[in-house]
């Protein structure tokens, strides 16, 4: 049997990963995914903490989460359809209109 | 000029107005109830008049029919006067309304709530303090209403000429008007206020409008600056005035009239008012008379405040509103009146109100003596009489409460005749001044417009000229017999001539204060002293002003080109002329000083025909039962009527040239004047106290230097702790949250990145705390 704690100790590595992905890269899509990486790491410590303590809330919060991502990565790529429509580029970096 | 006569048809919308008073009475009003409008009226006509003045300025029919708003300011005037001589009416035939003082239909105006101790904690008492608006008639307040109402109106008529033909006023007399309207609403209104606080409301009115109209030529410097100083001068006696009247409410708990007069000794909660407490109370409210009626310590003021337009100073500094700090003194009566419910234990108020006044007296006649500033003069004039009605009430008050009746009550009615004498020959005094300087100019404009005619040269300047300097006129009488006439009798009712105005009232202040020193108190030695030495001086200032104007040769060419044509001028003269010459004696018949010092309640002839009440009342004047007061009275008039005119004469007498008429009784005087030979006082008048008289022994001087040590450093001092230490607070403040924004906005990069990594280590920086707490 896995340790809960094991399995929460990944949920932390991958949000790590997704969170230095997320500020390191530069191409959105790259940067929409690396935030999928986060929001999964989280879910991975809702079923991990449903395991430890046998409490269905856990794998229903997940269920729902997921949901929820799917549709805001809906949102994530319109945005980034009508970014590239407009600025031409899906470069963080160059998308910095508000700036100025 | 010339058409002076057809002129007169411009009046006629005024009529009405003086017939509103007859018409309401027919419609069954009570005068009381009208009593309303003697202040609303010209309420309503202030803004009227400035609002048309703004819309049609410059407009010829405005210009020429309505005199620039003149004619609305006299209509409003003309029916406070009826309403308020239909009240007199009423209330000296006695028909019925009256109690012997009222208090007419109060209504609540201001109601506070007042968090009170009452010895163990602090509770909110609510509705304590009811402030009501209603209306005061006694005596007095009738009295002073009447001089108010009356010569608002003559001298308002009088300025139709005076203002209207002097071409530096064009198109700016609207002001004049409104602002005169303004202050007749403010004396009326404290005259008629049955409480303190308006009483002190429209105090402070009359004190803005003060310096609105010594102000009115704001374009000369010392114009400006005279305003300046008569409303902070005046300001120091209001803030006394403040607190007096805080202190009052204090004892009483209320500041009507009604509730304070009906028992003095009684206090708010029936405590007995402690005369310790009620001396500070009155002496404050004395401070505020002093400032407002030009006393010493305060006095300072009056005389630059002759910089505003004559018609100002006969009204306002003359006649009526220095009259608001006699009549402040005279409603302290009730509370030191021990035969009515007064307070016992302040003989002390009344000694040094006399005292002040006999000192003023005395100092403002000596300064009278050197001026030769027509209008001067007649301000220091005006301060010394204003002192010795000051110095009468002081006698009355130290009378009334050491339980002398019969004489408080005289000598307090005296006083308030002799206010009532004064303000009506101080007025025409003023408005025949304002004549004399007015015509004086104009000629002068004459004279200067040949000489540029016939001559190249470009003659004098014009501002250097001084029309009010008398050592320039001289021999006037002939050029102006009318004016001559009415400063006649003005300056006879002022010397106390017997028979005319003053003299029945000054003679009756002076004997009474000698009988209080005598009899009562040996303190008032020095105010009954002084106000004696100050009769003989009247006479002499009062004969020298005269005859430095309109006797003798003609001392400068201007005054061969002097006409007395100006319409609308003589007219107002010629009224208070009858009322000086004849008025003083028909009241003195009919009991004014008793009625105004409230021992009767209506005006009659005592005795059994007209004839021996004449005798009666000459004999009481002339021969009183007393040998000390007969000896004082005598000697006031020996002083007054022979010694000061006949110095006078010896200095400045002498005949008109030859070939000139005036009119008899002052061609008489004139030659009169040239009998007693002349005397050289040259040595005298370069002397050390000639000068320090001229230099108004050095007051101005003093409190300048005073305020130059204490005030100007104070001031400056506080310029410099606002510019740096307040400003530079608010200016650090600003600066450095400038600078701090200049900081944090370098931290706004625009990229994403950068936002998401500051999301992140602010995320983990919250984690690491609360983790750390709560390890």
């Amino acid at each position: 049997m896995i340790e809960a704690s094991w399995i929460a100790g990944l949920g932390v590595i991958l949000f790590g990963i997704g969170l230095l992905g997320a500020f390191s890269r530069k191409n959105a899509i790259v940067v929409l995914m690396c935030i999928e990486v986060m929001l999964n790491a989280a879910n991975l410590n809702f079923v991990a903490g449903a395991a430890h303590y046998g409490d269905v809330n856990g794998w229903v919060f997940t269920a729902i989460a997921i949901a929820i991502s799917a549709a805001e990565v809906a949102i994530g790529l319109a945005i980034l359809l009508s970014l590239y429509s407009t600025q031409e580029t899906i470069y963080l970096d160059e998308a910095n209109i508000l700036k100025n | 000029m010339s058409e002076s006569n057809n002129e007169w048809h411009l009046l006629l919308p005024v009529l009405p107005f003086l017939a509103v008073a007859p018409y309401l009475y027919s419609t069954g009003w009570e005068s009381v109830e009208a009593a309303y409008l003697i202040v609303v009226v010209p309420l309503l006509t202030f803004p009227l008049i400035l609002i048309l003045g703004q819309m049609y300025n410059g407009n010829e029919t405005w210009k020429h029919r309505y005199k620039e708003g003149g004619i609305f300011a006299l209509g409003a005037l003309a029916l406070s006067l009826s309403i308020s001589v239909w009240i007199i009416y009423d209330y000296i035939s006695g028909s019925a309304h009256f109690e012997a003082a009222s208090v007419v239909d109060p209504f609540s105006w201001l109601t506070f709530d007042v968090l009170q101790h009452n010895g163990s904690q602090w509770e909110l008492s609510t509705g304590f303090a009811d402030i009501g608006v209603g209306v005061w008639i006694d005596s007095i307040s009738l009295m002073l209403l009447f001089v108010a109402t009356f010569l608002c109106f003559l001298i308002c008529w009088f300025s139709l000429g005076y203002m209207n033909t002097d071409s530096i006023n064009e198109d700016r007399n609207h002001r004049f008007y409104g602002e005169f309207v303004l202050f007749g609403i403010g004396m009326f209104g404290m005259v008629l206020a049955d409480n303190f606080l308006w009483l002190f409301i429209f105090w402070e009115i009359m004190g803005l409008c003060s310096y609105l109209l010594i102000g009115f030529y704001f374009w000369k410097e010392s114009a400006a600056a005279a305003a300046k100083k008569a409303f902070l001068t005046t300001r120091v006696g209001d803030v006394f005035l403040m607190v007096g009247l805080l202190i009052l409410y204090n004892i009483y708990g209320s500041l009507e009239f009604a509730v304070i007069f009906d028992d003095p000794s009684t206090g708010v909660g029936g405590a007995l008012v402690d005369s310790g407490e009620l001396f500070w109370a009155l002496m404050m409210l004395f401070i505020g008379a002093v400032g407002k009626s030009a006393q010493f310590p305060l006095h300072v003021w009056l005389p630059d405040a002759m910089e505003g337009p004559t018609p100002v100073s006969a009204l306002i500094h003359a006649a009526t509103m220095v009259n608001a700090g006699l009549y402040l003194v005279a409603r302290m009566v009730p509370f030191v009146d021990i035969g009515h419910g007064g307070v016992a234990g302040l003989e002390d108020v009344g000694l040094i109100i006399a005292w002040i006044g006999g000192i003023t007296a005395f100092m403002a006649a000596a300064i009278a003596l050197v001026q030769n500033d027509i209008k001067k003069v007649l301000a220091y004039s005006t301060m010394s009489q204003l002192a010795y009605i000051f110095t009468g009430l002081g006698a009355a008050l130290l009378l009334l409460n050491i339980g002398e009746n019969h004489a408080g009550y005289f000598v307090l009615g005296a006083s308030m005749f002799h206010l009532f004498n004064h303000a009506m020959a101080k007025g025409m005094l003023f408005m025949a001044s304002g004549s004399v300087i007015h015509e004086v100019h104009h000629a002068h404009d004459h004279v200067r417009e040949l000489s540029l005619k016939y001559s190249s040269h470009e003659g004098e300047d014009p501002s250097a000229f001084d029309p009010q300097d008398m050592r320039i006129m001289g021999g006037l009488a002939a050029k102006m017999p009318v004016t001559a006439t009415a400063m006649m009798f003005g300056s006879m009712s002022i010397i106390g001539i017997p028979l005319i105005g003053g003299f029945w009232s000054k003679e009756g202040i002076i004997a009474e204060t000698w009988a209080t020193c005598l009899h009562e108190e040996p303190m008032m030695f020095v105010p009954a002293l002084l106000v004696l030495a100050t009769a003989g001086m009247t006479g002499f200032y009062m004969t020298r002003m005269w005859l430095m104007t309109f006797a003798g040769p003609p001392k400068s060419e201007v005054v061969g080109h002097v006409h007395e044509a100006t319409p609308w001028i003589k007219e107002p003269l010629i009224i208070l002329t009858l009322i000086t010459a004849i008025g003083g004696f028909a009241l003195a018949l009919l009991g004014a000083a008793n009625f105004l010092g409230g021992e009767s309640d209506h005006l009659a002839i005592h005795g059994d025909d007209l004839l021996s009440a004449i005798l009666n009342e000459l004999e009481h004047a002339f021969l009183p039962d007393d040998a000390n007061l007969r000896l004082v009275g005598w000697t006031t008039i020996l002083i007054a009527m022979v010694l000061g005119p006949v110095m006078a004469s010896r200095i400045h007498g002498g005949r008109l040239i030859d070939g000139v008429e005036s009119s008899p009784l002052v061609a008489w005087l004139v030659n009169l004047s040239s009998r007693f030979g002349s005397q050289n006082v040259d040595e005298l008048a370069n002397s050390q106290l000639a000068e320090a008289l001229q230099r108004r022994l050095y007051f101005d001087d003093l409190y300048e230097m005073v305020l130059a040590k204490t005030a100007i450093p104070l001031a400056s001092f506080s310029a410099w702790f606002d510019q740096n230490v307040i400003d530079g607070v608010i200016k650090q403040i600003e600066s450095k949250s400038a600078f701090g924004s200049v900081q944090i906005r370098r931290v706004t990069t625009g990229s994403a990145r950068d936002y998401i990594l500051m999301a992140a280590v602010g995320m983990l920086s919250i984690f690491a705390l609360i983790w750390g707490v709560s390890a």
